[in-house]
């Protein structure tokens, strides 16, 4: 199968800190990844830099569905079929979710754009907050919801989705990860970032990548997670990182 | 040609009913022993006027009106009665079929002599400054309501008021009246045509007494050449709301100095204002608060944007009365320069003498939000259009808590259309 995500030697600073320092990852058409990491590691700045936020300094290479997205500007990268979900929705506003959705339905032309809206809002229950403010005075969870709404609807080649677990409770991890699974497609690769592991209980990812300081020291499947449950992040990568092992669950007792 | 001295003062009042004949001869002394305001004052700091009121003379008549049916108008055509006036000149009058009475005040002096001797002019005072004393001495026509007691009117009251005539001054007094346990809404509306270099200086009065909801929309909409120097002064009794909108879009320059008293126990009001300059516009509002009764509230909420090389100047004040205890008010101005060449004055003040009060304000100045802006193009919105859009949000969260949303829609897209031609000209 072909690659949705082919990232090559990226690196990234902001400022003079040096976030990323050279990250590889495939993410291949109707795959689910993970990548997992300590925070501060780079995992949203990975995001970030493969959205274009003009904050980093960033070079390296990243192909979406085939084409380089890097050097081009945020819009187009999005309209090429990159999505990311935010750890961190910003509230926007005075600006509805419906008025946002108009907007990103007339950026595309796509005839199916309106139909998957509804389908999508009535899948996750969004009706009452597309009147609202986009994330305007939404919980954790129901801003986790609004950012998976807004990938089902854009119907993207690569979905990264940053910690889209955190700040849920377990039902709600439960429901986001059987949504991954629902939106699972030989269109689509999904980067899911995490640094707990309990979503892997209820979806079955096809690899795990493991993301230390910058780099990713480790890929492989599913059994990661319970490497990482044993040892933590320490052994991943001798003498460089120094944190506790991360909150793990018993991996997939779906 | 009238020009603005005692005999076209004289002129002016011929008709007076003697009450409104004394207040005009006073204020006839004031305006000829006041000189034009300077920066120096504070209440005049931050502009430059840059001419003087008798550059202008009084209209003879109304100039030639724009169509009347557009924008607003049409919105309200459901409507409980409309006055449009050009250069201070009454063009039609539809006093409606309400419970309130409501028309010009030349009919309603003539009908009732009496009826307005307890509010006309009595708000704003006329040694205030050269431009109040100027509106006593030579304002010749404006719209009363008096809303009856207990009477509830559910449809607007729409005040159209033109300048169409260069080189006037004109001086639209608007005096509405709600009594007691009564309900009411006033749209108003200023516009001229760009190539207008007229002069307008308006008096609005508010009475809203116990019991009652006065809401009051304006729509500041003046030419690029006309400039409007405008007084406001609400008195709100026990338990009443005064509910105003302002939105100002045009004017060369365009102030509007606003003075609430929450006066009786339990009163408030809520102040709202969007406005939005380019070229080289400025927009000057002066808002005062005060709070004289027991458990009164207020909250101020302006947004305003400049582009170009426009000003905009805020300067609200909440003043609260030793006795005004149990009193919450807020004040929040939020800015947004959208060019280098354009700049922002935003003074919040506060002057507390009760000690049981809540008090906020909060006063934001800068360019769009960088995160904002990244988070709407990641959803493939490009550039233009996320600007766009975060300029809409950003005064739709003043809009919407208009008193008329018909009319928000309307300025609504005035303000997108205003910033969409910006951007379509390379200036932003
Ligand atoms: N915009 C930024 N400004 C300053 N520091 C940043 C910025 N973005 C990332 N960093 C730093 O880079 C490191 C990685 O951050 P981040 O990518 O958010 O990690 P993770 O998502 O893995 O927790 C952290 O040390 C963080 O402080
Ligand atoms: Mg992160």
């Amino acid at each position: 199968m072909s690659v949705a995500l082919q990232v090559s030697d990226v690196r990234a600073q902001y400022g003079d800190l040096e976030i990323l320092k050279g990250v590889d990852l495939e993410v291949p058409f109707g795959e689910v990844h993970v990548l997992m990491g300590p925070n501060g590691s780079g995992k949203s700045t990975l995001c970030h830099v493969l959205m274009g936020k003009d904050e980093y300094e960033a070079t390296g290479s990243a192909l979406v569905g085939g084409t380089e997205v890097m050097g081009l500007p945020v819009d187009e990268r999005a309209r090429l079929g990159l999505f990311e979900a935010f750890q961190y929705p910003v509230e926007v506003p005075g600006v509805s979710l419906d008025d946002l959705i108009d907007e990103m339905g007339e950026v595309r032309d796509d005839a199916g754009f309106a139909a998957r809206v509804e389908s999508a809002s009535d899948l996750l229950d969004m009706a009452r907050f597309r009147e609202r403010a986009v994330n305007g005075g939404l919980s954790g969870g129901e801003k986790k919801r609004s950012e998976m709404f807004q990938m089902a609807i854009s119907q993207p080649k690569v979905a990264i989705l940053d910690e889209i677990d955190s700040g849920l409770d377990i039902d709600a991890v439960r429901e986001v990860a059987h949504l991954v699974e629902e939106l699972r497609s030989d269109d689509l690769g999904v980067l899911i970032i995490t640094h707990y592991s309990r979503i892997l209980r209820y979806m079955k990812p096809d690899k795990i990548h493991v993301m230390v300081a910058g780099k990713v020291v480790k890929t492989g499947g599913p059994e990661i997670a319970a490497e990482l449950e044993a040892s933590g992040y320490v052994e991943m990568q001798a003498g460089e990182a120094t944190l506790a092992a991360p909150e793990v669950a018993t991996p997939f007792d779906v | 040609m009238k020009t603005l001295d005692a005999q076209g003062s004289a002129a002016v009042g011929v008709s007076d009913p003697s009450w409104l004949a004394g207040r005009r001869k006073t204020a006839l002394d004031y305006y000829e022993k006041l000189d034009m305001p300077s920066s120096i004052e504070e209440v005049w700091r931050y502009v430059e006027l840059g001419f003087s009121i008798d550059d202008y003379v009084l209209a003879e008549g109304p100039g030639e009106a724009h169509e009347i049916g557009a924008g607003i108008a049409a919105a309200l055509a459901n409507n409980a009665g409309s006055v449009a006036m050009v250069d201070g000149h009454t063009v039609s009058a539809d006093t409606g079929t309400s419970a309130a009475v409501f028309g010009t005040l030349s009919s309603l002096l003539v009908e009732s002599p009496d009826l307005l001797e307890g509010y006309l002019g009595t708000l704003i005072d006329p040694d205030l400054d050269k431009f109040s004393a100027a509106h006593h001495a030579f304002s010749g026509e404006g719209v009363a309501l008096v809303v009856p007691a207990g009477a509830a009117v559910i449809e607007p009251f729409f005040i159209d008021v033109q300048a169409a005539t260069s080189g006037t001054v004109s001086f639209p007094r608007i005096t509405l009246v709600a009594e007691k346990s009564s309900q009411a809404s006033v749209v108003i509306r200023y516009r001229s045509d760009d190539d207008v270099d007229a002069l307008v200086v308006p008096h609005l009065e508010l009475f809203a007494a116990d019991n009652s909801n006065l809401n009051v929309t304006v729509v500041q909409h003046w030419g690029a050449g006309t400039r409007s120097i405008s007084h406001a002064r609400a008195v709100v009794g026990r338990d009443a709301n005064v509910h105003l909108g302002e939105a100002g879009l045009g004017g060369s320059m365009s102030r509007l100095q606003l003075t609430v008293d929450l006066e009786g126990n339990g009163s408030s009001a809520n102040i709202v204002g969007a406005y939005f300059g380019d070229a080289a516009q400025t927009m000057d509002y002066r808002y005062t608060m005060h709070h004289a009764g027991v458990n009164t509230n207020s909250d101020m909420f302006l947004k305003g944007a400049v582009q170009d090389e426009a000003l905009s100047v805020f300067t609200g004040m909440i003043r609260i009365d030793e006795e005004a205890q149990k009193t919450n008010a807020y004040q929040t101005n939020r800015n947004l320069i959208l060019s280098d060449g354009a700049s922002a004055q935003s003074v919040p003040n506060l002057e507390i003498l009760a000690n049981d009060v809540k008090c906020g304000h909060g006063s934001t100045m800068g360019p769009l939000d960088e995160e904002q802006h990244y988070y709407l193009m990641s959803r493939g919105l490009d550039e233009e259009r996320t600007n766009r859009l975060l300029v809409h949000g950003f005064f739709n969260e003043a809009l919407a808590k208009f008193p008329e949303p018909v009319v928000a829609d309307v300025v609504t897209s005035w303000i997108d259309t205003k910033y969409r031609t910006a951007q379509e000209a390379g200036r932003v």
